[in-house]
């Protein structure tokens, strides 16, 4: 982030922003209107590639980081190596809970709130772009700035887990769609249950980081802690970009 | 006495105890306000026990002080990066940082483990020596069945984590793991679940066998929770590791060692440690399915509620076969390793040999169905896998083609750990012929849960693990200790093992064929395989008590062995050009790989050269 200048970020974060939330309302007419599950997918791809690219910086993997290898550079690069090694292995349970979607209940859905779908999606993706604001202007060395946005982020987050464990459990249970009822139920409780429980890890991690910046442990050029919590974010991000669709706008209700 | 109650690892014990004791109460009393039954057969109730099980894993961790430095970061306390251990035996129960530490811990919970399966295996091998009920029921013959292949699972990923923890920074000249912290932690998650593993004994224990198939699984007894609990941080184990080690091997290699000087073990090891990382999740998530599937009656397999048991089978041989190059995987690049040593000459066809690991490695992702020929799964899926899993045959047959081509033309030499390398790619051989009729849909179908397929693994086990991890052990034990390990005994070990571990798998194949099916406490008398079986149980007994052999050698040489503080084995690799036992951090020196590496014989030539000490 170094080339570029605060408002310059800022302007860029925006954008993206703005292109996500285009995206997911395509996603929803495509759905309604079309019903296309190839143009779902493609959606989806996208808005990943553009997370994965703009607010995960996954480019930054192929950085050569300077220094000898006792630097804080080189060390940094090592961590993200890890992290994203991570990340690949926790996406194979993701991609595990896709195909067990798809294998038992092929392209029907549970019958779900589309508001509340629409309303949480909305959250989480609006909590991704003050997360990016947040490592933006840790990265400018703003921690007043950081300190705000990471608590917005985390406030949203935990609206994200409330919205699906306390309003939207409550509903589909009301529905009939239990845990012990039809496999439906089991894969829309499994599904979204692995997710909030990367949501609420995600929200305990930003707020370690959110501790320890107040304590002053990070610094402008000294700060993977912050990089991390910020990509774990995005990652949870990433994967509601599958799952939402998947639960539900694919197929047609049962 | 004292030391050991000090020790991390008591400490870790009892703080399991208290955890599981609370989190199961907790559950309990949960279950009494809630109006349901409360206790169960064995005390707690399921619930209590799984989440009693999940409490007290995560107390031993944090009672064993292996996440202390993490607690302190999550609260901004820098902490030191050199770390000191001990110097007596206790460091081996504490929590070290040091990547020799942890793999020589690695290595002895692996052995004990391994005497842990050889002892059920005896158990149920024993009920086998005649036909008609001995002294086991149907329910303690299948838990020990079950337990003896999970346990032995469990024991070669312990087995392949400590020669990787020890071997691949010593051959890539790096101080330490990427990761130290993540290294010790995942050694230290096994020891619980080695307890809950051992635990499903007195839970009702389970009988689905190792592999844990609902719909049975879905109503085993509560042993059966404690086995999947157990398997799933095993799990964690084997993904953490892996992830270590492949970044290890990204950031922190010597200066020189570009991929095409890269040490053969440690091209498998990237191999193993990229499928441990990614596959390992969906067993993980398939038995945590089964896992909700019993505690909240959700319907992913129980085709009542519109789930598919077949799913199961999918989900986790996507990973158990992928699974079985992680377990030879390392011990193939073991007998590459130490070929060129031992008949002096270059390793035939390095480049060849390095990528085939990733090649057996990426293929044998797209093969998991070969076990589900008969499961009833949609046939045209079928020929796709037979095909698929016949290719996996063509990189392992480079590896042999190496192999022989090494040993072509040589000056053999055979001390003991030579012994067990050619012991293992016989061996290997046999595992790997006897595949592809099982990879063939037709001859499958008649060989499917026979006792054919049990000698065919145990061939490619012993053949790709086994043999090679005693090897191993023979080899490096100097490097680790400065003595080396008595040869009389490890021939003994050797000239015990190995003709009774052909006797066993042959005479396994045999009777596979003529119809003795798998996994089952009794056969009919009829059939005339009574003597066979007592041979066979014979010869589990002596390959066990060659291992006692071993187990001896290894504890009297700790003591006793002759010093040997050099280059044992006149090897080119940089770990023996410099002092045993190494201290920790490595090195003293850095060096920097300057030719091939298996250029036995070429007068002249040099892999490593370290760097002038400062004066
Ligand atoms: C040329 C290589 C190989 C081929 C073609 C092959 C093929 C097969 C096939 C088709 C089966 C399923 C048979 C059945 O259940 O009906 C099987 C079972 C098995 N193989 Fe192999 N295999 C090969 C190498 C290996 C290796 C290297 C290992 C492990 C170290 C291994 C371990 C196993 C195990 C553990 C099973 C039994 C699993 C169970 O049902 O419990 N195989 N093999
Ligand atoms: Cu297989």
């Amino acid at each position: 982030m170094a080339h570029t200048n605060q408002s310059e970020a800022l302007r860029l974060g925006i954008t993206i922003f703005i292109f996500l939330a285009l995206l997911t309302a395509l996603e929803f007419v495509v759905a309604l209107a079309l019903n296309s599950i190839p143009l779902l997918v493609v959606v989806a791809l996208v808005k990943a590639g553009l997370v994965m690219y703009y607010y995960m910086h996954i480019y930054k993997l192929q950085q050569e980081s300077g220094g000898g290898h006792d630097s804080y550079e080189y060390k940094t690069g090592t961590n993200r190596l890890g992290l994203w090694l991570f990340l690949l292995s926790d996406s194979f349970v993701f991609g595990g809970l896709l195909v067990s979607r798809f294998n038992l209940l092929g392209f029907t859905r549970p019958h779900l709130s589309q508001v509340l779908g629409l309303v949480v999606t909305v959250v989480l993706l609006v909590s991704s772009f003050f997360m990016n604001r947040a490592e933006t202007q840790m990265a400018h060395g703003n921690k007043k700035g950081f300190l705000g946005n990471t608590l917005v982020t985390i406030l949203l987050g935990a609206g994200f887990v409330i919205g699906v464990v306390g309003v939207e459990w409550q509903l589909a249970a009301a529905e009939g769609i239990r845990a012990s009822s039809m496999v439906d139920g089991g894969i829309f409780y499994m599904m979204t249950g692995m997710h909030a429980f990367h949501v609420l890890t995600g929200v305990l991690f930003l707020w370690i980081v959110y501790r320890n910046a107040r304590k002053d442990v990070y610094s402008a050029e000294k700060h993977w802690g912050v990089e991390a919590a910020t990509v774990y974010w995005h990652f949870v991000d990433v994967v509601w970009i599958f799952f939402y669709p998947a639960l539900y706008l694919i197929g047609s209700v049962a | 006495m004292k030391k050991f109650f000090k020790s991390a690892l008591a400490r870790g014990l009892l703080w399991q105890l208290v955890g599981t004791l609370v989190g199961g109460g907790f559950v309990t009393g949960i279950r009494a306000v809630m109006g349901l039954e409360a206790l169960g057969r064995f005390g707690f109730s399921e619930p209590a026990w799984v989440f009693g099980g999940l409490i007290g894993t995560l107390t031993f961790l944090g009672g064993s002080g292996v996440v202390s430095d993490w607690v302190k970061w999550a609260r901004g306390i820098p902490t030191h990066d050199h770390h000191e251990d001990p110097p007596g035996w206790e460091k081996f129960i504490n929590v070290s940082l040091d990547h020799k530490v942890i793999g020589i811990q690695y290595t002895l919970t692996a052995l004990i483990v391994l005497g842990l399966g050889g002892t059920f295996a005896l158990i149920f091998r024993t009920e086998l020596a005649a036909s008609g009920l001995q002294f086991l029921n149907g329910s303690q013959y299948n838990t020990m069945v079950g337990l003896h292949g999970i346990v032995m699972i469990v024991a070669i990923l312990l087995g392949i984590a400590g020669m990787m923890n020890y071997l691949v920074p010593l051959l890539i000249g790096a101080a330490d793991m990427a990761f130290p912290r993540l290294n010790a932690f995942s050694y230290w998650i096994t020891i619980p679940a080695a307890i809950w593993l051992v635990s499903s004994l007195f839970l009702g224990g389970f009988d689905t066998g190792w592999t844990g198939y609902p719909p049975l699984s879905a109503r085993a007894p509560v042993g059966m929770q404690m086995f999947f609990l157990a398997v799933f941080v095993v799990g964690w184990s084997s993904i953490l590791g892996g992830l270590n080690l492949l970044v290890s091997v990204a950031r922190m290699r010597a200066k020189g060692m570009t991929s095409f000087r890269l040490p053969i073990f440690v091209w498998a090891s990237i191999a193993t440690s990229l499928i441990s990382l990614t596959a390992t999740q969906l067993i993980g998530l398939s038995f945590q399915m089964v896992m909700f599937q019993r505690l909240f009656g959700m319907g992913f397999f129980d085709p009542a509620k519109g789930g598919n048991p077949v799913l199961f089978q999918h989900l986790f041989w996507f990973y158990s076969h992928p699974a079985v190059y992680v377990f030879i995987l390392p011990g193939l690049g073991i007998i590459s390793e130490l070929l060129p040593v031992f008949v002096r000459k270059p390793l035939f066809g390095y480049r060849w040999v390095a990528m085939s690991s990733l090649g057996i490695a990426l293929v044998g992702f797209l093969v998991w169905a070969h076990h589900m020929f008969t499961s009833g799964m949609n046939e045209y899926l079928r020929v796709p896998f037979m095909y698929s899993t016949l290719l996996v045959a063509v990189p392992t047959g480079v590896k042999f083609f190496s192999w022989v081509a090494t040993i072509w033309g040589g000056k053999i030499e055979t001390p003991t750990p030579m012994l067990f390398v050619l012991g293992g790619v016989v061996v290997f051989l046999l595992g790997g012929l006897s595949g592809p009729p099982n990879a063939t849909v037709s001859t499958d179908l008649h060989l499917h849960d026979t006792y054919f397929i049990v000698g065919h693994f145990h061939d490619t086990m012993f053949g790709g693990f086994v043999f090679p991890f005693f090897a191993a052990l023979y080899y490096w034990f100097p490097k680790a200790t400065g003595r080396r390990m008595n040869e009389f005994l490890g021939k003994v070990h050797f000239w015990l093992m190995t003709p009774s571990f052909l006797v066993l798998t042959l005479g396994m194949m045999r009777i596979g064929l003529l119809g003795m099916r798998r996994r089952i406490s009794d056969y009919d008398a009829a059939l005339g395989f009574d003597t066979t079986h007592l041979v066979l149980t014979v010869a589990g007994f002596l390959i066990f008590t060659s291992v006692l052999v071993f187990v001896y050698n290894l504890f009297r040489s700790m003591k006793k062995g002759e010093i040997a503080t050099g280059n044992l084995w006149n090897s080119r690799s940089p770990e023996w050009q410099v002092d045993s036992p190494i201290p920790a951090h490595n090195y003293a020196q850095p060096f920097e790989v300057v030719g091939e590496p298996y250029d036995y014989g070429l007068p002249g030539s040099k892999f490593v050269e370290f760097a002038k000490p400062k004066p």
